[in-house]
């Protein structure tokens, strides 16, 4: 193969799959689910994962929407994300800060179940 | 007179064979395409948007630089593609454009074009970009949070990472038959172990890349793995996941190999692989980073250069 020939598929290479990647970026953007998969919760204390979907699930522990989301009025279907009321650093003092409303939210439901994580190493990335 | 011990070596011309440097590069970009492919079944456009645009930005990237130096067009070599391919089989599905974009210019501008083109890099460009974008942007190579909206019939947690902050427990449910068919969280053509392995042996029958080094790498997580582990089992995991999750296996027959950054002599490359796995595994178990492979790699290349002053002894001698 000459050099001219490889030249040439370089630029034919290029100039493909710059449109593809444009194309790609533009058209098929990655979508947010309606309902969350896994959230990532962030905060000074580590990163804390946390799969939204096994709680949820039937197969997993079919907990529902009302259960956590406790502003959910009947026969609503759409709950608010935790952070739109429980602000980082709550200046309402009956609105619990989000690090208060998630420990006691995650920390009491796990006691009651008997089970999971104690540590704070267990469910926080240190 | 005349020395009958002298042996005269003639001078050019020598017949060529017709070997290309091109050709050796789609033999490269043809072994990596099955882990690229499993990669885009799993997560979509998204990574077809990253793949194309980290060759095509490479391609591009090495053509402005060639113009603005007035050098002749490099691009023909298929050395910018194969550096732009590896670098999106790195990357997360996710990865925005931008960091794509800033990803190739870091390969091809600083880690190879400035020193003087292909053959003459010290680091292996592509592990120089994802050393930088890694420091620079950690939260877009955090797997567990790029990839927060998949959802596949597997544990999609990071294995390195779960192993790092929960240790070796949450780990067990890994299975290796699992993370050689690719089914674990990571980037688009780092996850699926068999195909990295088919097209390692193909580059290898080929002679494109060499076996001393991705075997010797592979034995050196091994063993250290396996001696970390002996020592402590609770604390450490065995071999089987730092051989087949993370960076591993592209790490052993697609970065580790990259020609002028690896030593050519035989006992120079079994160290050179046995350090970078033995560096790997150390990072990975006592060091503060996820995945060792990287700055193991980097590490290498910088001792690279001492390791080949050790030499086979010349035959015969100088007159």
């Amino acid at each position: 193969m000459k050099s001219n020939k490889e030249l040439q598929i370089a630029y034919v290479l290029a100039i493909i799959l710059l449109v593809v990647g444009v194309l790609s970026y533009s058209a098929f953007s990655a979508k947010t689910p309606d309902q969350p998969v896994r959230l990532m919760f962030k905060c000074v204390a580590g990163k804390v994962l946390f799969d939204h979907k096994t709680h949820t699930a039937e197969s997993g522990y079919s907990i529902s929407c009302s259960d956590c989301h406790h502003n959910l009025e009947e026969g609503e279907t759409k709950p608010q994300a935790c952070g739109e009321c429980h602000e980082a650093k709550s200046q309402d003092e009956d609105m619990p800060n989000r690090s208060d409303a998630f420990h006691s939210q995650c920390i009491d439901c796990h006691k009651e179940g008997g089970a999971g994580p104690e540590k704070c190493a267990s469910c926080h990335v240190m | 007179m005349v020395d009958n011990n002298r042996f005269i070596v003639s001078h050019a011309p020598f017949r060529h064979d017709g070997s290309r440097i091109s050709t050796r590069n789609y033999n490269i970009a043809l072994a990596a395409l099955p882990a690229i492919l499993l990669g885009i079944i799993y997560y979509g456009m998204p990574a077809v948007g990253v793949i194309s645009l980290s060759i095509s930005s490479a391609i591009i990237w090495e053509f402005i630089f060639c113009r603005a130096t007035k050098s002749s067009i490099t691009i023909g070599d298929g050395n910018a593609a194969i550096i732009g391919m590896i670098l999106g089989m790195l990357l997360p599905a996710t990865a925005p454009w931008w960091f794509v974009i800033i990803g190739t210019f870091v390969a091809v501008i600083i880690g190879k074009q400035i020193y003087g083109g292909i053959g003459a890099n010290p680091f292996n460009p592509v592990v120089v970009a994802i050393a930088v974008l890694m420091i620079s942007w950690k939260d877009i190579f955090d797997f567990n949070e790029a990839l927060i909206n998949y959802d596949f019939d597997f544990a999609m947690v990071y294995p390195l990472s779960a192993l790092k902050h929960f240790g070796v427990s949450a780990v067990d449910s890994f299975s290796m038959g699992d993370l050689l068919m690719g089914k674990q969280s990571g980037g688009i053509g780092s996850t699926f172990g068999l195909g990295l392995i088919a097209g390692g042996i193909y580059l290898i029958i080929r002679g494109i890349i060499r076996w001393e080094i991705a075997f010797s790498f592979l034995a050196g997580i091994f063993i250290t793995a396996l001696l970390f582990n002996m020592t402590d089992s609770a604390r450490y995991a065995g071999p089987v996941i730092h051989l087949f999750a993370g960076y591993t296996l592209i790490g052993a027959f697609f970065l580790a190999t990259e020609d002028s950054s690896s030593p050519v002599n035989f006992i120079p490359m079994l160290i050179y692989g046995a350090g970078t796995g033995f560096l790997t595994v150390l990072i990975r178990n006592i060091g503060v980073y996820v995945d060792g492979v990287i700055f193991a790699i980097l590490i290498m290349n910088l001792v690279n250069p001492l390791l080949d002053k050790i030499r086979p002894k010349a035959i015969g001698r100088v007159a």
